[in-house]
């Protein structure tokens, strides 16, 4: 026995390396693991490169949109005071609505349920296979990040963290194959559930029925039935709405309401409900 | 040492990588600098070196995912052993025999995740949909061959086996 593996100990080693890797791949199911000594070690050296890289970059892209920007600075600046006395105009508005929304609340006897702290964080790189749409941001455990919890910017969802290690942590995006968040059309309140596409440009809305009242152009924000996401946040716009002649269930197409191509600082939100009393390795 | 230096330059390759893809706002496509440098250990290495900084660089690369599965570090030792049977073939050793050799490589290297990942998923039209960026990574991961192997041939040239990749020991 012991000269059979003597004589074969490279083709066993090399098979060892496809065998042993690969069947932990099909046991897990593509779930990740949670992170080991050896992964954090990789990440602690390559999450700050990917910090300085990403500031070499943007600090290049800066240089030259800022020389392109003043060529065209008189055009902008006019086009500005229009676009600041419009938004004046809304502030406005807003601020009365906000006054009124308070006075609503307290009424009411609202209270708010974010309780925990937000945490704003940078993209700092893509990760690396199509496989897994995901990004990495700058901020990780030790800035309170966690497993599970929602990754938003002003204009809607992004995703929710899947890994976080000592100073970064890796964001799902929600056009990943993986993603389901729980979802309501704002102006039915009709329910569903949207699914990521998986070409990093689109996500299906799915499971709602196919007399249900969908149209193009509704907007699609979240349920908060998920135990994740609060309600309310913003998702996307309906591109598409398809019945099928069987089926219990119609196939709509969303547009994300976040550029996932442009988007550069994100907001972390803390955990909520039911979410915040699990155990990260639970929220899986 | 000339593993620990490909390892090393991998994680370089991959940080820069994530970096840059954003800047060029890709969605899906990729540069595949892990199978550059797989194919370069096929191609002018031992079996069992190659194989072994193959499964490091393979690690790197599920490290990078954002959810490691094991799946990369297997991958990349098969496309190790096959680049390096089909090294016996075809010229891998000029510069564009190189590049074009990592394109195949990249080739397979994707199908074969995107094979595995769609047997285990749920949502198989969603991985379908994670290949329309292909054709971008292929030409991008062609460059990129063709711009590293000036570096990597720099990697200890002396070490290289003589009479070309495809040798079993």
């Amino acid at each position: 026995m012991l000269s059979f593996l003597s004589r074969h100990r490279e083709p066993l080693l090399v098979g060892a390396l496809i065998i042993v890797p690969l069947i932990n791949f099909l046991a897990r199911g593509g779930r990740g693991r949670e992170p080991n000594v050896l992964d954090r070690a990789v990440l602690s050296v390559s999450a700050p490169l990917q910090s300085g890289l990403t500031w070499v970059v943007d600090g290049v892209g800066a240089s030259v949109s800022a020389y392109v920007a003043l060529r065209g600075a008189r055009e902008a600046a006019g086009q500005c005071r229009v676009q600041l006395a419009e938004a004046q105009r809304e502030l406005n508005a807003l601020t009365e609505a906000r006054a009124e929304n308070e006075r609503l609340k307290a009424a009411l006897g609202y209270v708010e349920q974010s309780g925990g702290l937000v945490v704003p964080a940078r993209i700092i790189g893509l990760n690396a296979t199509p496989q897994f749409q995901s990004f990495r941001i700058d901020r990780g455990e030790d800035d309170g990040v966690r497993v599970g919890m929602p990754v938003v910017t002003a204009q809607g969802v992004v995703g929710q963290v899947v890994r976080a290690v000592g100073g970064a942590a890796d964001v799902m995006v929600m056009t990943d194959p993986q993603s389901r968040i729980g979802a309501l059309v704002q102006r039915t309140r009709v329910r569903g559930t949207v699914v990521g596409a998986g070409d990093g440009q689109r996500m299906q809305l799915d499971f709602v029925r196919r007399e249900d009242d969908i149209r193009e152009g509704d907007v699609v924000v979240t349920a908060g039935t998920d135990g994740l996401f609060p309600r309310g946040l913003v998702l996307g716009t309906v591109q598409q709405v398809t019945r099928p002649t069987v089926g219990l269930f119609l196939l709509g197409a969303l547009e994300p309401a976040v550029d996932f191509g442009t988007v550069e600082e994100v907001l972390v939100l803390p955990l909520t409900g039911l979410s915040a009393m699990r155990t990260p390795e639970g929220i899986r | 040492m000339r593993g620990l230096q490909l390892g090393l330059l991998a994680l370089v390759l991959l940080s820069a990588e994530s970096v840059l893809v954003r800047g060029f706002g890709l969605e899906v496509a990729r540069v595949d600098v892990t199978v550059v440098v797989v194919v370069f250990m096929a191609v002018f290495s031992r079996t069992v070196e190659g194989a072994l900084t193959s499964f490091a660089v393979g690690y790197l690369l599920d490290v990078f995912t954002g959810r490691p599965t094991g799946l990369f570090p297997a991958l990349a030792v098969l496309v190790f052993l096959v680049a390096r049977g089909a090294a016996q073939l075809l010229d891998g050793k000029s510069r564009l025999g190189f590049a074009l050799f990592t394109t195949g490589a990249s080739a397979g290297h994707s199908l074969l995740a995107f094979l595995l990942t769609w047997l285990t998923s749920k949502s198989a039209e969603g991985r379908v949909l994670s290949l329309s960026g292909m054709p971008a990574q292929l030409l991008l991961t062609l460059a990129a061959a063709w711009l590293l192997f000036p570096l990597l041939s720099r990697l200890e040239p002396g070490e290289r086996t003589e009479g070309g990749g495809g040798r079993l020991a």
